[in-house]
């Protein structure tokens, strides 16, 4: 049985070899579009169909997580059902995937909106974006496991708002108490504005929180109007065991920078960018964000503003209030995309694509003094296709890059030796 | 090239389930790598608009509505659309291309899943947000690059500064 889900994405990118149609697939409709669409109307039977069609592609997106002993928990999505499996040697054997929804389910589940995984105590909880019958359109879903993976509860929609729109691109963090937060893109508030025959600019960023260990959750409440509809969101704990989201946030008319805001109920959006990236369009390409246990948070993420353009790094040692002048990396020539930041008590760690021409690799650097200073950037692993988004998990103090590939499969590679 | 709109319409609806037939209106070109260098190179002397887009990207629906109307208005206006679609979905690609009346625009759509690699050639700072559409001048020397959706008087402007008056001309 081991292995299996090393396969299992790489069977299913055999059969469709369009993770690309994935990488651009989200950019979003409607937001002030539809406004501005009056006349021509697009062509809403070839996008349905076309949407339809994009549900059942294969995704390579592999998500993954370490719990406090060390074991390695992975979900993917094969088909209509989304699968956990575990790994106590770091991936090289892996137990028999469970299947997490019982009954059959369209999936968004791209790299940028890829299944979210934590396990903690016990407890495995996952949460995904399902795909519904509108373009762009999707539900917030979650699934707990309280027998240590051998069984999933029935999956249960997190967003109130029930209209076939696009609550999308959730994430989610469980915090000391066990209490899990989840966030996620919601165009309720747009959807309300158009049947007044009114315009609403973007989606809004709603929340969610479970006191009860994700037996069920508390009514949403919306974080922030007005945020870019199709980049993925960010969320951390901090030290009082708050939760912190960040976004695209779009300011002013089609400025499309990062907004951070803790989940206290007294914080209010700070600005962590000022590229002042002018598009009107969705970039597709969210943030990354890490808190760790000295309490400074750690925010990577993508721009390509004329005169800022490529990855940029922040940290902010005040919660939040401010964030250190953004350090720029990754190679401007060779695509850098995809930023991910992982932090490891004072040791902090990026990894982003590149492209050189010929094949994909994943480059990281690392700071062992809190981000304010960085090794040269290294490669980690490379491939010569189409690949997932590179993620960063921590095991006690070891990071490592979690990467799946369509040529080589799923590799959880250690970092934590040192970069340099 | 009207009619042949139509019956790719109906073809498509009749045929929606089955694979892509081969075009019978407008040819859309596989885009593979070196596809960019061939559109640049066909063009040279000449000012031309390259547009990238998706089936699934809304703003880029509101952005061929506008390259409709600059088509109307300028007939001599050269257009080439690039879809970051698939080859299976060609059909789509060039049924979508007709209701936007932009049938007589070159017409590709990316061949190769790899699409870094295609990136690469084409812009290497662009990383597939979509619109892209960039502004080639007569001797291909300025190149203006910009993604999102561009306003219709910002390339009427563009159109004003490097065609004149001969874009409106009839062909």
């Amino acid at each position: 049985m081991n292995n299996l889900i090393f396969a299992l994405p790489l069977a299913a990118m055999l059969a469709a070899g369009t993770a690309s149609a994935a990488e651009h697939a989200s950019h979003d409709q409607a937001g002030q579009g539809k406004a501005e669409m009056a006349a021509p109307a697009a062509v809403p039977v070839d996008r349905e169909k076309k949407w339809k069609e994009s549900l059942v592609k294969p995704s390579l997106a592999v998500s993954a997580t370490f719990d406090e002993n060390g074991r390695l928990w992975l979900a993917a999505l094969r088909g209509q059902h989304l699968y956990v499996s575990y790994s106590n040697d770091r991936g090289v054997t892996q137990s028999a995937p469970v299947k997490v929804n019982a009954e059959p389910e369209d999936f968004l589940g791209d790299g940028e909106n890829r299944p979210k995984i934590i396990a903690r105590k016990g407890m495995i909880y996952v949460s995904y974006t399902q795909g519904l019958a509108k373009p762009m359109s999707g539900d917030i879903r979650f699934s707990r496991s309280t027998d240590g993976g051998k069984s999933f509860s029935a999956p249960i929609t997190v967003n109130d708002n029930r209209e076939i729109i696009s609550h999308r691109f959730d994430s989610m963090a469980v915090n000391g108490k066990g209490h899990v937060y989840i966030a996620w893109l919601d165009k309720r508030e747009q959807s309300a504005a158009e049947k007044k025959g009114e315009k609403y600019n973007g989606s809004a960023v709603y929340s969610a929180l479970s006191d009860n260990g994700g037996a069920s959750f508390r009514r949403n409440v919306k974080i922030a109007d007005h945020v870019c509809e199709c980049c993925r969101t960010a969320m951390a704990v901090d030290t009082d065991d708050y939760p912190v989201v960040t976004w695209r946030h779009i300011y002013d008319n089609n400025i499309r920078d990062h907004a951070l805001v803790k989940l206290d109920g007294k914080m209010t959006p700070v600005r962590v960018s000022t590229e002042n990236w002018n598009i009107a369009a969705c970039p597709h390409h969210g943030p990354s964000l890490s808190i760790a246990q000295d309490g400074i948070y750690h925010a990577a993420w993508f721009s390509n503003a004329p005169q800022q353009r490529g990855l940029f790094y922040a940290y902010s040692a005040d919660q939040g209030k401010t964030f250190s002048s953004p350090l720029s990396f990754g190679n401007i020539e060779a695509q850098p995309s995809r930023p991910y930041v992982l932090s490891l008590g004072s040791r902090v760690y990026l990894a982003w694509k590149e492209f050189d021409g010929e094949s994909t690799s994943i480059l990281g650097m690392e700071s062992a003094d809190g981000g304010k200073s960085w090794s040269a950037p290294k490669k980690l692993a490379a491939t010569s296709d189409i690949s997932d988004w590179p993620m960063l998990i921590g095991e006690n103090n070891r990071a490592y890059l979690s990467w799946n590939t369509k040529n080589e499969g799923y590799r959880l590679i250690e970092i934590g030796a040192g970069i340099k | 090239m009207k009619q042949f709109g139509f019956l790719m319409a109906l073809c498509f609806a009749i045929l929606s389930f089955a694979p892509a037939p081969v075009s019978a209106g407008q040819e859309i070109k596989p885009f593979v790598r070196g596809s960019y260098q061939k559109i640049v190179n066909a063009r040279q002397g000449k000012p031309f608009i390259l547009n990238f887009w998706s089936l699934t990207c809304g703003y880029c629906m509101v952005e061929l509505e506008m390259l409709k109307k600059l088509a109307a208005k300028h007939p001599k206006l050269d257009m080439v659309l690039v879809s970051t679609d698939t080859p299976e979905e060609e059909t789509l690609v060039a049924a979508t291309l007709e209701k936007f009346s932009l049938g007589k625009a070159e017409a590709w759509v990316f061949s190769d899943s790899y699409t870094e690699r295609l990136r690469f050639e084409i812009d290497k700072k662009w990383q597939g947000e979509l619109p892209r559409t960039y502004f080639f001048s007569a001797k291909n020397n300025e190149v203006i690059a910009v993604s999102g959706k561009v306003e219709q008087e910002e390339v009427e402007q563009w159109i004003e500064k490097h065609m004149g008056t001969d874009a409106a001309a009839l062909p």
